[in-house]
């Protein structure tokens, strides 16, 4: 049996729940139904079939993910996965850190900006732009009772239209949803 | 039905032309806000059970408007036996430990998620709580943190 996983690390993760998944060959109707879209829409995860002991929120939740992820125009979809490690990171969810810091490192060939945050966490040094994203999604998601001025000029100093905006207060806002899924029903594990 | 956040944002002209520039997302919220909070089936959480921990949630991040909508809620549904749950101070020590189980989860998932642990999972089994039941709350408290970040994201939109 392997052991957790308990600091940020950019290696392949599995995800062990603590609790117990729904059984595919006794699923009700309205779990089956929620399966049908999911986020990778291959294997079922032990995460979604977490997920769907409660199958109506699942059945929404998979579009909204998508749709908030991966919708053209906007933000760029690499300063949304930015927005997604920012909240991860403040949230501790190593899970969906691994995932999306890799997925930046595919998208945008920096590596050696997401090595930074690795390194420094929330304190890390960035370039201006990266900075001003992962910024406002650690403000965001660890004071939401405390953004305004200062994170709008922020923002704007950094080039963002209101519809980028509005992206990354989405891509944070999901994985402020995500994270108290994964993080708080489950573990992460090396990859065997 | 009326849609939650730009109602919470007081029905801002520019806030709902700029959300509406993002149709599925905007629908797929206010489906996955009715899913949570007023499920088809409702498993072992009442509805006014689910609005009284939302109006918590909101409390706890200070999120007025929300924290209103969800006390209106709650009072709509007419049960009173919920009443104290959206005082972020009102905890059911020693009255009720299945209670005071399920609002010490609340609390921990939506002010600092990164303190949770499996012993917090295996406390909700002691009380009685099966898997569904965990995951429905974490559920409804994943989703209202989620509308309470949209929500802080857009007012600073709106107000500057």
């Amino acid at each position: 049996m392997s052991e957790p996983v308990h600091e940020f690390t950019l290696k392949p993760l599995d995800w062990h729940p603590y609790v117990t998944p729904v059984d595919l060959e006794t699923a009700t109707e309205a779990q089956r139904d929620a399966l049908k879209i999911t986020p990778s829409n291959t294997k079922v995860s032990d995460y979604v079939l977490v997920l769907a002991q409660e199958p109506e929120t699942l059945k929404e939740r998979s579009p909204l993910f998508n749709d908030i992820m991966y919708s053209k125009e906007g933000l760029s979809r690499a300063g949304r996965e930015m927005g997604a490690l920012a909240a991860s990171f403040v949230n501790k969810c190593i899970y969906c850190a691994t995932v999306h810091a890799n997925r930046h490192i595919q998208l945008e060939k920096r590596p050696e900006v997401i090595y930074a945050i690795y390194e420094k966490g929330l304190e890390a040094d960035l370039p201006e732009y990266d900075q001003a994203l992962f910024n406002f999604g650690v403000d965001l998601t660890a004071h939401p009772d405390n953004v305004g001025v200062y994170q709008f000029y922020h923002l704007r100093e950094a080039g963002l239209d209101d519809l980028e905006i509005l992206d990354l207060i989405h891509a944070i806002a999901i994985f402020g949803w995500a994270n108290r899924l994964m993080h708080t029903l489950g573990e992460p594990h090396i990859k065997e | 039905m009326v849609d939650v956040i730009d109602k919470a944002l007081g029905e801002d002209a520019d806030i709902i032309a700029l959300r509406n520039r993002r149709e599925t997302l905007k629908a797929k919220t206010q489906a996955s806000y009715e899913a949570a909070l007023t499920p088809k089936d409702p498993g072992n959480f009442s509805y006014a059970m689910r609005a009284a921990l939302a109006a918590r949630m909101c409390a706890h991040w200070k999120a007025g408007e929300l924290e209103a909508h969800y006390r209106d809620l709650l009072k709509s549904y007419g049960e009173t036996a919920f009443d104290a749950i959206p005082d972020p101070a009102f905890r059911a020590r020693d009255s009720d430990p299945k209670v005071d189980a399920i609002l010490n989860r609340v609390d921990t998932v939506t002010l600092s998620p990164k303190e949770a642990t499996r012993d917090d999972v295996e406390k909700l089994y002691a009380v009685g709580l099966d898997d569904r039941d965990i995951v429905t709350l974490a559920s409804l408290t994943a989703f209202v943190n989620y509308q309470i970040l949209v929500v802080a994201g857009l007012k600073m939109l709106r107000d500057h």
